[in-house]
């Protein structure tokens, strides 16, 4: 009886050391093409905000830095931050709108240099997560440091 | 004294034969979780798998001269390439069981080509559907192609 449940109780341990180093090793997103194209893809999408003058509307990835650099929308009488918020915003609505398997959404922008990171623009999220979760990045140079834009994807 | 020694010899066996079955059981029902777990992940990396081999082919159709905007940019589709190839009969020219395009923000939808199977699988990704605005400028808009493939 005692060796029984030795064996049991070392079975066990050897369990929930597997477990604690499988969980342990779990990143906090799966890396996916698919996602990876989205954070690309959405980087290129053209914006209403022209810094300048019209028709020379921003890029996503323009308006990350004309953020950054605190610069406003002539066009539009706002600044950039609050514009690539809203259209963030908006975006990732509409992609959730367009896809069902998608359950929830966070979209990151990270600034990054060796003494600080803080957020470019408020962390964008919606939905409740019990599925899966994909992500992809893309990697800004600003001066100075690194603008990091993450989107990950919860798929139910 | 002999008849007690031999019961308590019989009940040490039973015992031990009931303690190996009870291990044995233990342990094929420890195997079967692990199986268990394992198949779920293999199940997990098929599907993973047969999902970026179809947006390798979404990505090979969308840098066709057909559609992209140009040779520099993947994923990047010309919006004029698709009204003319959507209004064309270029049925048999496409390997795949339908091609279609849609703007994300503007909800705006173009069927290139449709073989109309019923037996099929829809698999897409994000592409830029881009428009020339001027001869210097361009508008894109993030948007998705999806491609067919026939379930087998």
């Amino acid at each position: 009886m005692v060796g029984f449940v030795l064996i049991v109780a070392i079975v066990l341990i050897a369990l929930m050391v597997f477990l604690v180093i499988s969980i342990r090793n779990r990143t906090e997103f799966k890396q996916s093409d698919d996602v990876e194209n989205f954070v690309n893809v959405l980087m290129m999408h053209t914006t209403g905000c022209a810094i300048v003058y019209e028709p020379d509307y921003d890029s996503v990835i323009d308006l990350v830095k004309n953020c950054y650099n605190n610069r406003k929308c002539a066009n539009l009488n706002k600044m950039a931050c609050e514009y690539l918020n809203e259209s963030l915003n908006l975006i990732m609505e509409k992609v959730m709108e367009t896809d069902a398997s998608i359950a929830a959404y966070e979209l990151d922008l990270i600034y990054e240099n060796d003494e600080e990171r803080s957020y470019v623009i408020p962390s964008i999220l919606k939905g409740n997560c019990s599925g899966s979760v994909y992500g992809g990045q893309q990697v800004i140079s600003v001066e100075s440091g690194k603008i990091t834009v993450i989107a990950k994807f919860c798929y139910s | 004294m002999v008849n007690s020694l031999k019961n308590k010899a019989q009940m040490k066996i039973q015992q031990m034969a009931f303690m190996i079955v009870a291990v044995l059981i233990f342990f094929v029902l420890v195997g079967l979780a692990f199986l268990g777990w394992q198949l779920i992940s293999v199940k997990d990396n098929f599907n993973s798998l047969q999902k970026e081999q179809a947006i390798a082919s979404i990505r090979t159709i969308s840098d066709m001269p057909e559609f992209n905007c140009d040779s520099r940019r993947s994923l990047c589709v010309d919006e004029d390439k698709l009204i003319v190839m959507a209004n064309s009969s270029y049925s048999g020219f496409w390997n795949v069981a339908s091609i279609s395009a849609y703007k994300i923000l503007e909800k705006k939808s173009y069927l290139v080509y449709d073989s109309k199977q019923k037996d099929k699988k829809e698999f897409s990704t994000y592409v830029l559907i881009c428009k020339k605005i001027t001869s210097n400028y361009e508008k894109c808009d993030l948007g998705k192609l999806s491609v067919g493939v026939v379930n087998v």
